[in-house]
């Protein structure tokens, strides 16, 4: 594939992946090393679950 | 000189083109304009507002500081407070803005014309709403992300946060209960809607689980999973509803409709949130940005030409039969989100300030996303103007003066001064899959009718339509029901936060009794107001959208009270008419609209002028005159009519008497500041360098590497 049509579909991808929140366990883990080297991180389903359950505990309002 | 041509030479462009544009809205003369003048009259005007006003507030108004850390950065715990991408960010915030309000308000004031309605949508949101949002949101970044509550108690006193929370608690109410009567009135006796919105729930269920046990977190291919469901089963009802035997079962009733939706939204509040509310919110997202980016391709590509006129006569005379009252301040009550919407104060206060990376972005993300939210506005109203405007009000009066064939319903239109003939009225019917569309108020319906029409053009044909127009109706109740369940577990926390104050266990939000008592109390009470909704002899519609839009109306005057205290606390008294000014605006329209509410003696408009005729008619045991106007048929409807406006009139006083106990107590707090020589106390969280640049990089330590 060309490499201009390449470039948006990868951004495309990247946003997606970012704004549903597929990719924030690489963050958390990449954090998590940093901060608290050697200290066991959350395994993907447990990091899940603790961001679910905290924001559905907070719930923030949304517009009609 | 050359720079400064350079510099601005584009905007004297897009300038001009707004005016040319605008011009042609307001100097046409009968002629059927086309809807492109209208579309880039909204974004030349919103790209000016945008470059020019709002980089005024942001600079001059707000005075950004990008050297100070975020709470977003000094808080960063992975969950609530973190750095996000503007771009990231914007999205979410839009997704959290932009609901069924911008869709629906749009068409019930499209009666009056399509021009007072564009105005409004325009122009509020450029000086009102997008200021609201945007200033709200820095200050409640600025203190940590503090609630709209909190911060009109801290910045107001005790009294005017107690209004403001009471205010907050009635209309998260009306508003459930509206939106959940828009979902009744656009499903009602039509199988295929109901098949397809009803499969919505196991397909959330099945989402649940994938995401909880089989693929934690992979929230992209569960979604795709999901949407692609949802696209089967809307051809499924398609199926159903020509099925000679399932198109009974999944014909439903208004109230059975009722039923179901109260029992849905207890259910749904009480399980656990992975397995229906967090995938159907993933599942809503999804739906809601793609339809509205296709419906943006679909005008673009089709622009339509607009049939309904720049005004009608109903903005003048107050009678129109969608809802009653003159343009002032009814236009302004009705479209509420869009151009000026008081929900989005709790949007923009709470979750997105503890997100936010750079101080500057709130331009971008606050004012930004209301602009975007505003053009969805734009597309609605030119996607219900451009229909048959004959075809409009068959669909949206009250049914009862519509009556109920299609013969009465084009006469009843012939009446209003539209002509329609019985033949398209069955045909449009036809085209997309229902029995009937006499009298299917709401808006939903009307908006789904203008979409199927322009997608159909782009895409398939008459033979899509059908696939269309139950596609946007199924789109639409997917995410009110998604705003149904979030803001009925926002209103039992609010119960359990209130109650626990008084008895402890009750606020603890995991011990069952109590999660079942709060949800069945806020769902009883929205629960209750959808069925006088719906059962209500003069048309629920008309009689609880002006109350939802009063209510929504009034939190932004609470809000731009908040923005107006904090600009004169933190001495830009010179500047305070950025937000002071929407305020009296504001303020002005929903008293109006209250007063018209309460003490208008038109029956067809006044809530007391209604219950005079219902307790005459009672009393003197056969229908008043008055009441047979209005298209009551019985005693018994006189005896509902009783109590539903007994309940609506004395919420709207509640309503009048909250904005002007916040208003007047903010006044006083700004007359101590101004001429009483009070000290200011900002309640801002201290200053804190940042360290993060404006794409959220680390300036000073090198990145930190990934892998476990």
């Amino acid at each position: 594939m060309p490499d201009g049509l390449l470039k948006p579909l990868r951004y495309a991808w990247d946003y997606l992946k970012e704004i549903s929140g597929e990719n924030a366990d690489d963050r958390y883990l990449a954090i998590h090393t940093a901060t608290h080297p050697g200290k066991r991180a959350m395994t993907r389903g447990e990091f899940y679950r603790w961001r679910q359950d905290y924001k559905y505990n907070n719930p923030g309002s949304r517009c009609p | 000189m050359n720079s400064g041509l350079r510099r601005y030479g584009i905007w004297v462009v897009v300038a001009l083109v707004g005016a040319l544009c605008w011009g042609m809205l307001a100097l046409s003369r009968g002629e059927t304009l086309n809807a492109g003048w209208l579309l880039f009259a909204a974004l030349a005007s919103y790209a000016i507002a945008y470059r020019f006003y709002a980089r005024f507030i942001q600079n001059k108004v707000l005075g950004t500081d990008d050297t100070r850390a975020t709470p977003a950065e000094r808080l960063n715990n992975g969950r609530d407070f973190e750095p996000m991408d503007r771009r990231v960010l914007f999205g979410h915030h839009f997704a959290a803005i932009a609901g069924a309000g911008p869709l629906v308000g749009p068409v019930l004031a499209a009666q009056m014309g399509f021009l007072p309605g564009t105005i409004w949508i325009i122009v509020g949101v450029v000086l009102a709403g997008a200021v609201q949002d945007m200033t709200i949101l820095f200050f409640s970044m600025r203190r940590d992300g503090k609630s709209l509550g909190q911060m009109a108690r801290e910045e107001i006193g005790p009294t005017g946060g107690a209004a403001a929370l009471i205010a907050v608690l009635s209309i998260m109410v009306i508003l459930l209960a509206v939106l959940a009567l828009v979902v009744v009135l656009a499903l009602a006796e039509s199988p295929w809607g109901s098949f397809s919105l009803a499969m919505t729930i196991p397909i959330a269920l099945l989402m649940g689980v994938y995401m909880r046990f089989l693929r934690p977190g992979r929230v992209l291919e569960v979604s795709v999973i999901g949407v692609a469901l949802l696209i089967i089963t809307i051809f499924g009802g398609g199926w159903i509803a020509e099925s000679s035997s399932y198109a009974g079962a999944w014909t439903f009733t208004p109230n059975q409709l009722v039923f179901a939706l109260i029992v849905y939204g207890f259910v749904a509040s009480v399980l656990p949130v992975w397995l229906l509310l967090a995938p159907r919110d993933y599942l809503s997202a999804f739906m809601k940005i793609g339809t509205i980016a296709l419906l943006a391709v679909g005008i673009a590509i089709t622009l339509p030409p607009l049939h309904m006129p720049k005004f009608t006569e109903f903005a003048f005379n107050g009678a129109g039969p969608v809802f009653a009252g003159a343009l002032f301040p009814f236009v302004f009550i009705t479209i509420a989100c869009g151009a000026l919407s008081g929900f989005h104060a709790l949007v923009a206060s709470g979750t997105t300030p503890k997100l936010i990376q750079k101080e500057s972005q709130v331009r971008m993300i606050g004012y930004g996303a209301m602009l975007v939210e505003s053009f969805v506005a734009v597309m609605a109203i030119i996607a219900a103007t451009a229909l048959d405007p004959g075809v409009y009000f068959a669909m949206n009066a009250n049914p009862a003066l519509l009556g109920d064939t299609v013969q009465s319903a084009a006469q009843a239109v012939n009446g209003f001064g539209f002509s329609v003939d019985a033949q398209t009225l069955t045909g449009t019917a036809a085209a997309v899959g229902e029995e009937s569309i006499i009298g299917r108020t709401g808006g939903a319906p009307t908006l789904a009718v203008g979409i199927s029409q322009i997608f159909s053009a782009v895409i398939g044909g008459t033979a899509l339509q059908a696939f269309w127009y139950h596609f946007a109706i199924m789109f639409e109740a997917l995410f009110i029901l998604t705003t149904v369940d979030a803001g009925t577990r926002v209103g039992r926390f609010m119960i359990q936060d209130l109650v626990g104050n008084v008895w402890r266990p009750f606020a603890r939000t995991s011990w069952l009794p109590g999660n079942l008592i709060a949800s069945a109390l806020i769902v009883g009470a929205w629960g209750y107001f959808l069925y006088a909704g719906v059962n209500d002899p003069l048309g629920g519609i008309n009689q609880l959208f002006p109350l939802f839009g009063i209510a929504n109306q009034l939190l932004a005057a609470v809000a731009l009270t908040v923005a107006t205290t904090i600009l004169i606390k933190m001495g830009k008294l010179r500047y305070a008419w950025v937000t002071a000014l929407p305020l009296v605006f504001d303020a002005a329209v929903t008293l109006t609209a209250s007063w018209q509410k309460i003490f208008s003696t038109d029956p067809a408009i006044g809530f007391f002028a209604q219950r005079a005729a219902a307790v005459e008619s009672i009393e003197s045991g056969k229908l008043s005159d008055t009441l047979k106007a209005l298209k009551a048929e019985s005693i018994d409807d006189a005896h509902q009519i009783l109590v539903n406006t007994t309940v609506d009139g004395v919420l709207s006083i509640l309503f009048a008497v909250m904005i002007i106990i916040v208003i007047a107590d903010a006044v006083r707090v700004w007359y101590g500041l101004i001429w009483g020589g009070k000290q200011s106390e900002l309640s801002e969280a201290p200053w804190q360098e940042s360290h993060l640049d404006s794409e959220g990089k680390e300036i000073e330590r090198e990145p930190v590497g990934a892998g476990r």
